[in-house]
């Protein structure tokens, strides 16, 4: 594993379990809110994003360690979250409005 | 920092799979003892040995059951103050709180009936909440007489949450430990086959004589390969089980609102009481509305027994009964429903037919759950978490085989470890399942806190076993085979032939009665499987020492170069 360096293995590993846990969280929050406000029923909308949520979780996770750049991982993965968990409350907040 | 894509997936595959795949070992090997945790239990308590029955009449057998339970006093010591209100009045006396939901469930498998009641709080500080406190017991629903509920259900109460929890309870660390885990898998199943590119060669090759190096990764790939379906679906399936509660919990986090109006929602269109009128009404025959219950299944051409019936706001005016159906025939869990006004027996709501994604669902988390009656598929979820467990087994042997030499010249303690960990993961882990068997045995059945005997066994046999290759691990630091893999084989050989053994003396229920004269398969399916276990043991112990032998004489092969391991 010579060419692979510490640090940058540890970020990388951090990215992908605790940045990609929160990005698909986003991902199901955002998503499951989006169904609903289009009339799907809350739990089938909920099922449906989980199913999806942790596919996406495994595609990020395995991301992490295939992109380039580490600070481009951590770019999308945390502005991502932020953006998703963000949407899902403002959604949510047009919903029950 | 990886040269190449496939680098990085093979970094991936190798480092994380190591590290979780310890984990993931406790939870294929565990998990395919869950598929069989019911017979385990009949095997370690030899009273409720007798056939399945169904559910028993509610009015016979179960209401004077429910009459005898009682709120569990240490959940009554921690939770009282918390929910009660003394502002209000006095504290209710244990004994003396009020009833206010009871629930029964069997499967197709179960000897003994689960039952419990959730005992109502009177005076409580928040009127909304739902302030339970619960009471469980284990019936024969053959005459209604409590079981003893102080022993360890080995099978259902160890094995079974090992799989998903580790028995890790501690803030809930371990579900989340086995879903890390679990994701991993799915990960190093794609990286797996990203790292190998000849997968369809892999189906068929397997080259026992040549370089054990080689054939190790032929039986890796191999077992990861032909179950590559099985391995992917419970992984998936078993972290979809979780998501909702522990992993992504959205509607109980920041969608709370958003599911609590779906909830109002819901309750209105079902038109089931969410609150108690405060009115005491009696009960109707519940033996009439499960024979109703079993009517209507009938009629939508899906017959079959009550598998979980629930009483809720006992003897108030708004109290119902649900009554759902044993979801042995099918794979996906379905309940089907049944809710009858408890004063009247009159029928308030049937389940409606589900939705396209619900019966996904369903489908997908039934497959993993298996509740259903049927052996074959049952043996092959066995055969598929075997194959987990060789495909993981093989990749820390793989991994200590392509690093032993080159940490042997270097003095780098690594590989020492790793081996030693696997040791401790396998055989380690086998001689913890069968010694706890050995316990159940050798511990009189009247000790106080036996289950918790049992557990130390458990964990202080796996402590041992990895002691004992830490002590032994020597020779691996000059490249040759830890005699601590051989023998721990010995070691689980006689502890199953010990737990045979033990059992046939001290139940009577002997090979030769459980199969050909009196047969009960679940204890002599355990005899079989432990009989079968030390045979492999011993196969596997005598083929370690011819190695051993070999490895002084002869210096073992250069690791296969075809794959780009980091």
């Amino acid at each position: 594993m010579s060419p692979a360096r510490t640090p940058c293995v540890a970020l990388r590993s951090l990215a992908a379990i605790i940045g990609g846990w929160a990005f698909s969280w986003g991902f199901v929050a955002c998503g499951t809110a989006a169904l609903a406000g289009l009339g799907v029923e809350f739990h089938d909308a909920e099922i449906s994003l989980l199913m999806l949520g942790l596919l996406v979780f495994l595609g990020v996770f395995l991301w992490s360690f295939a992109a380039r750049s580490v600070s481009r991982v951590f770019a999308v993965l945390v502005g991502g979250a932020l953006f998703f968990n963000g949407a899902a409350v403002l959604l949510q907040r047009a919903i029950l409005s | 920092m990886f040269a190449s894509f496939r680098l990085s997936m093979a970094w991936l595959h190798t480092w994380f799979g190591l590290v979780l795949g310890y984990v993931l070992m406790a939870c294929f090997f565990f998990g395919a003892l869950s598929v069989f945790d019911r017979e385990i239990d009949r095997w370690a308590l030899p009273e409720t040995r007798f056939a399945p029955q169904p559910m028993p009449s509610f009015d016979a057998v179960l209401a004077p059951a429910f009459a005898r339970l009682e709120a569990d006093p240490a959940e009554y010591a921690a939770n009282i103050s918390a929910m009660h209100d003394a502002a209000k009045g006095p504290q209710t006396p244990r004994l003396e709180l009020p009833a206010d939901e009871y629930w029964a469930y069997t499967t197709h498998r179960d000897p003994v009936l689960a039952i419990g009641a959730g005992f109502r709080v009177p005076l409580p500080k928040d009127e909304e909440d739902h302030n339970h406190i619960h009471g469980n017991a284990t019936i024969d629903p053959r005459t209604g007489d409590f079981v003893r509920s102080d022993q360890l259900r080995i099978g259902s109460q160890w094995f079974y949450p090992m799989h998903y929890s580790l028995n890790w309870n501690w803030k809930n660390l371990g579900i989340f430990t086995v879903g890390l885990a679990a994701l991993v898998m799915l990960a190093a199943l794609v990286t797996g086959v990203i790292m190998h590119r000849k997968f369809f060669r892999e189906f068929f090759t397997f080259r026992p004589d040549r370089h054990s190096q080689r054939s190790l990764l032929d039986l890796h790939n191999l077992s990861g390969v032909v179950a590559l379906p099985f391995h992917f679906f419970f992984a998936f399936t078993g972290l979809l089980i979780f998501a909702g509660t522990y992993y992504f919990p959205v509607s109980q986090f920041q969608l709370k609102p958003l599911h609590d109006r779906h909830e109002v929602i819901e309750a209105r269109e079902t038109g089931l009481p969410h609150e108690r009128a405060g009115i005491p009404a009696t009960l109707a025959s519940v033996d009439a509305m499960m024979a109703e219950a079993r009517r209507r299944w009938a009629a939508r051409d899906m017959a079959g027994e009550v598998g979980f019936l629930q009483l809720h706001h006992f003897g108030d005016a708004n109290g119902y009964v649900s009554i759902y159906r044993a979801g042995s025939d099918r794979v996906a869990l379905v309940g089907e429903g049944m809710h009858f006004k408890a004063s009247t027996g009159e029928l308030l709501h049937e389940d409606p037919p589900r939705t396209a994604v619900a019966e996904t669902n369903e489908f997908l988390t039934g497959l993993h759950l298996q509740h259903f009656e049927h052996w074959l598929l049952r043996w092959l979820y066995v055969l598929g978490g075997l194959l987990g467990c060789v495909c993981i087994a093989t990749g820390f042997l793989f991994f200590v085989g392509k690093r032993k030499q080159q940490h042997a010249r270097a003095g780098d303690p690594g590989s020492r470890w790793v081996d030693a960990l696997a040791v401790t993961a396998v055989t380690g882990m086998v001689i913890a399942a069968v010694g706890m068997l050995v316990a159940n045995r050798l511990l009189p059945a009247d000790l106080a806190g036996k289950g918790d005997w049992e557990k130390l066994a458990f964990w202080g046999l796996w402590v041992l076993a990895l002691l004992h290759a830490l002590v032994r691990s020597a020779p691996v630091a000059q490249a040759r085979i830890n005699p601590a893999w051989r023998e721990q084989c010995w070691m689980l050989a006689s502890l199953a032939v010990a737990a045979v053994m033990l059992n046939a003396i001290t139940t009577g229920d002997h090979l030769i009665k459980t199969v050909f004269t009196d047969p009960y398969w679940p204890v002599a399916g355990v005899d079989l499987i432990l009989l079968a276990t030390a045979a492999v043991a011993v196969w596997a112990a005598r083929k370690l020492a011819r190695r051993e032998r070999i490895g002084v004489t002869m210096k073992s092969p250069q690791p296969a170069a075809e794959v780009a391991h980091v």
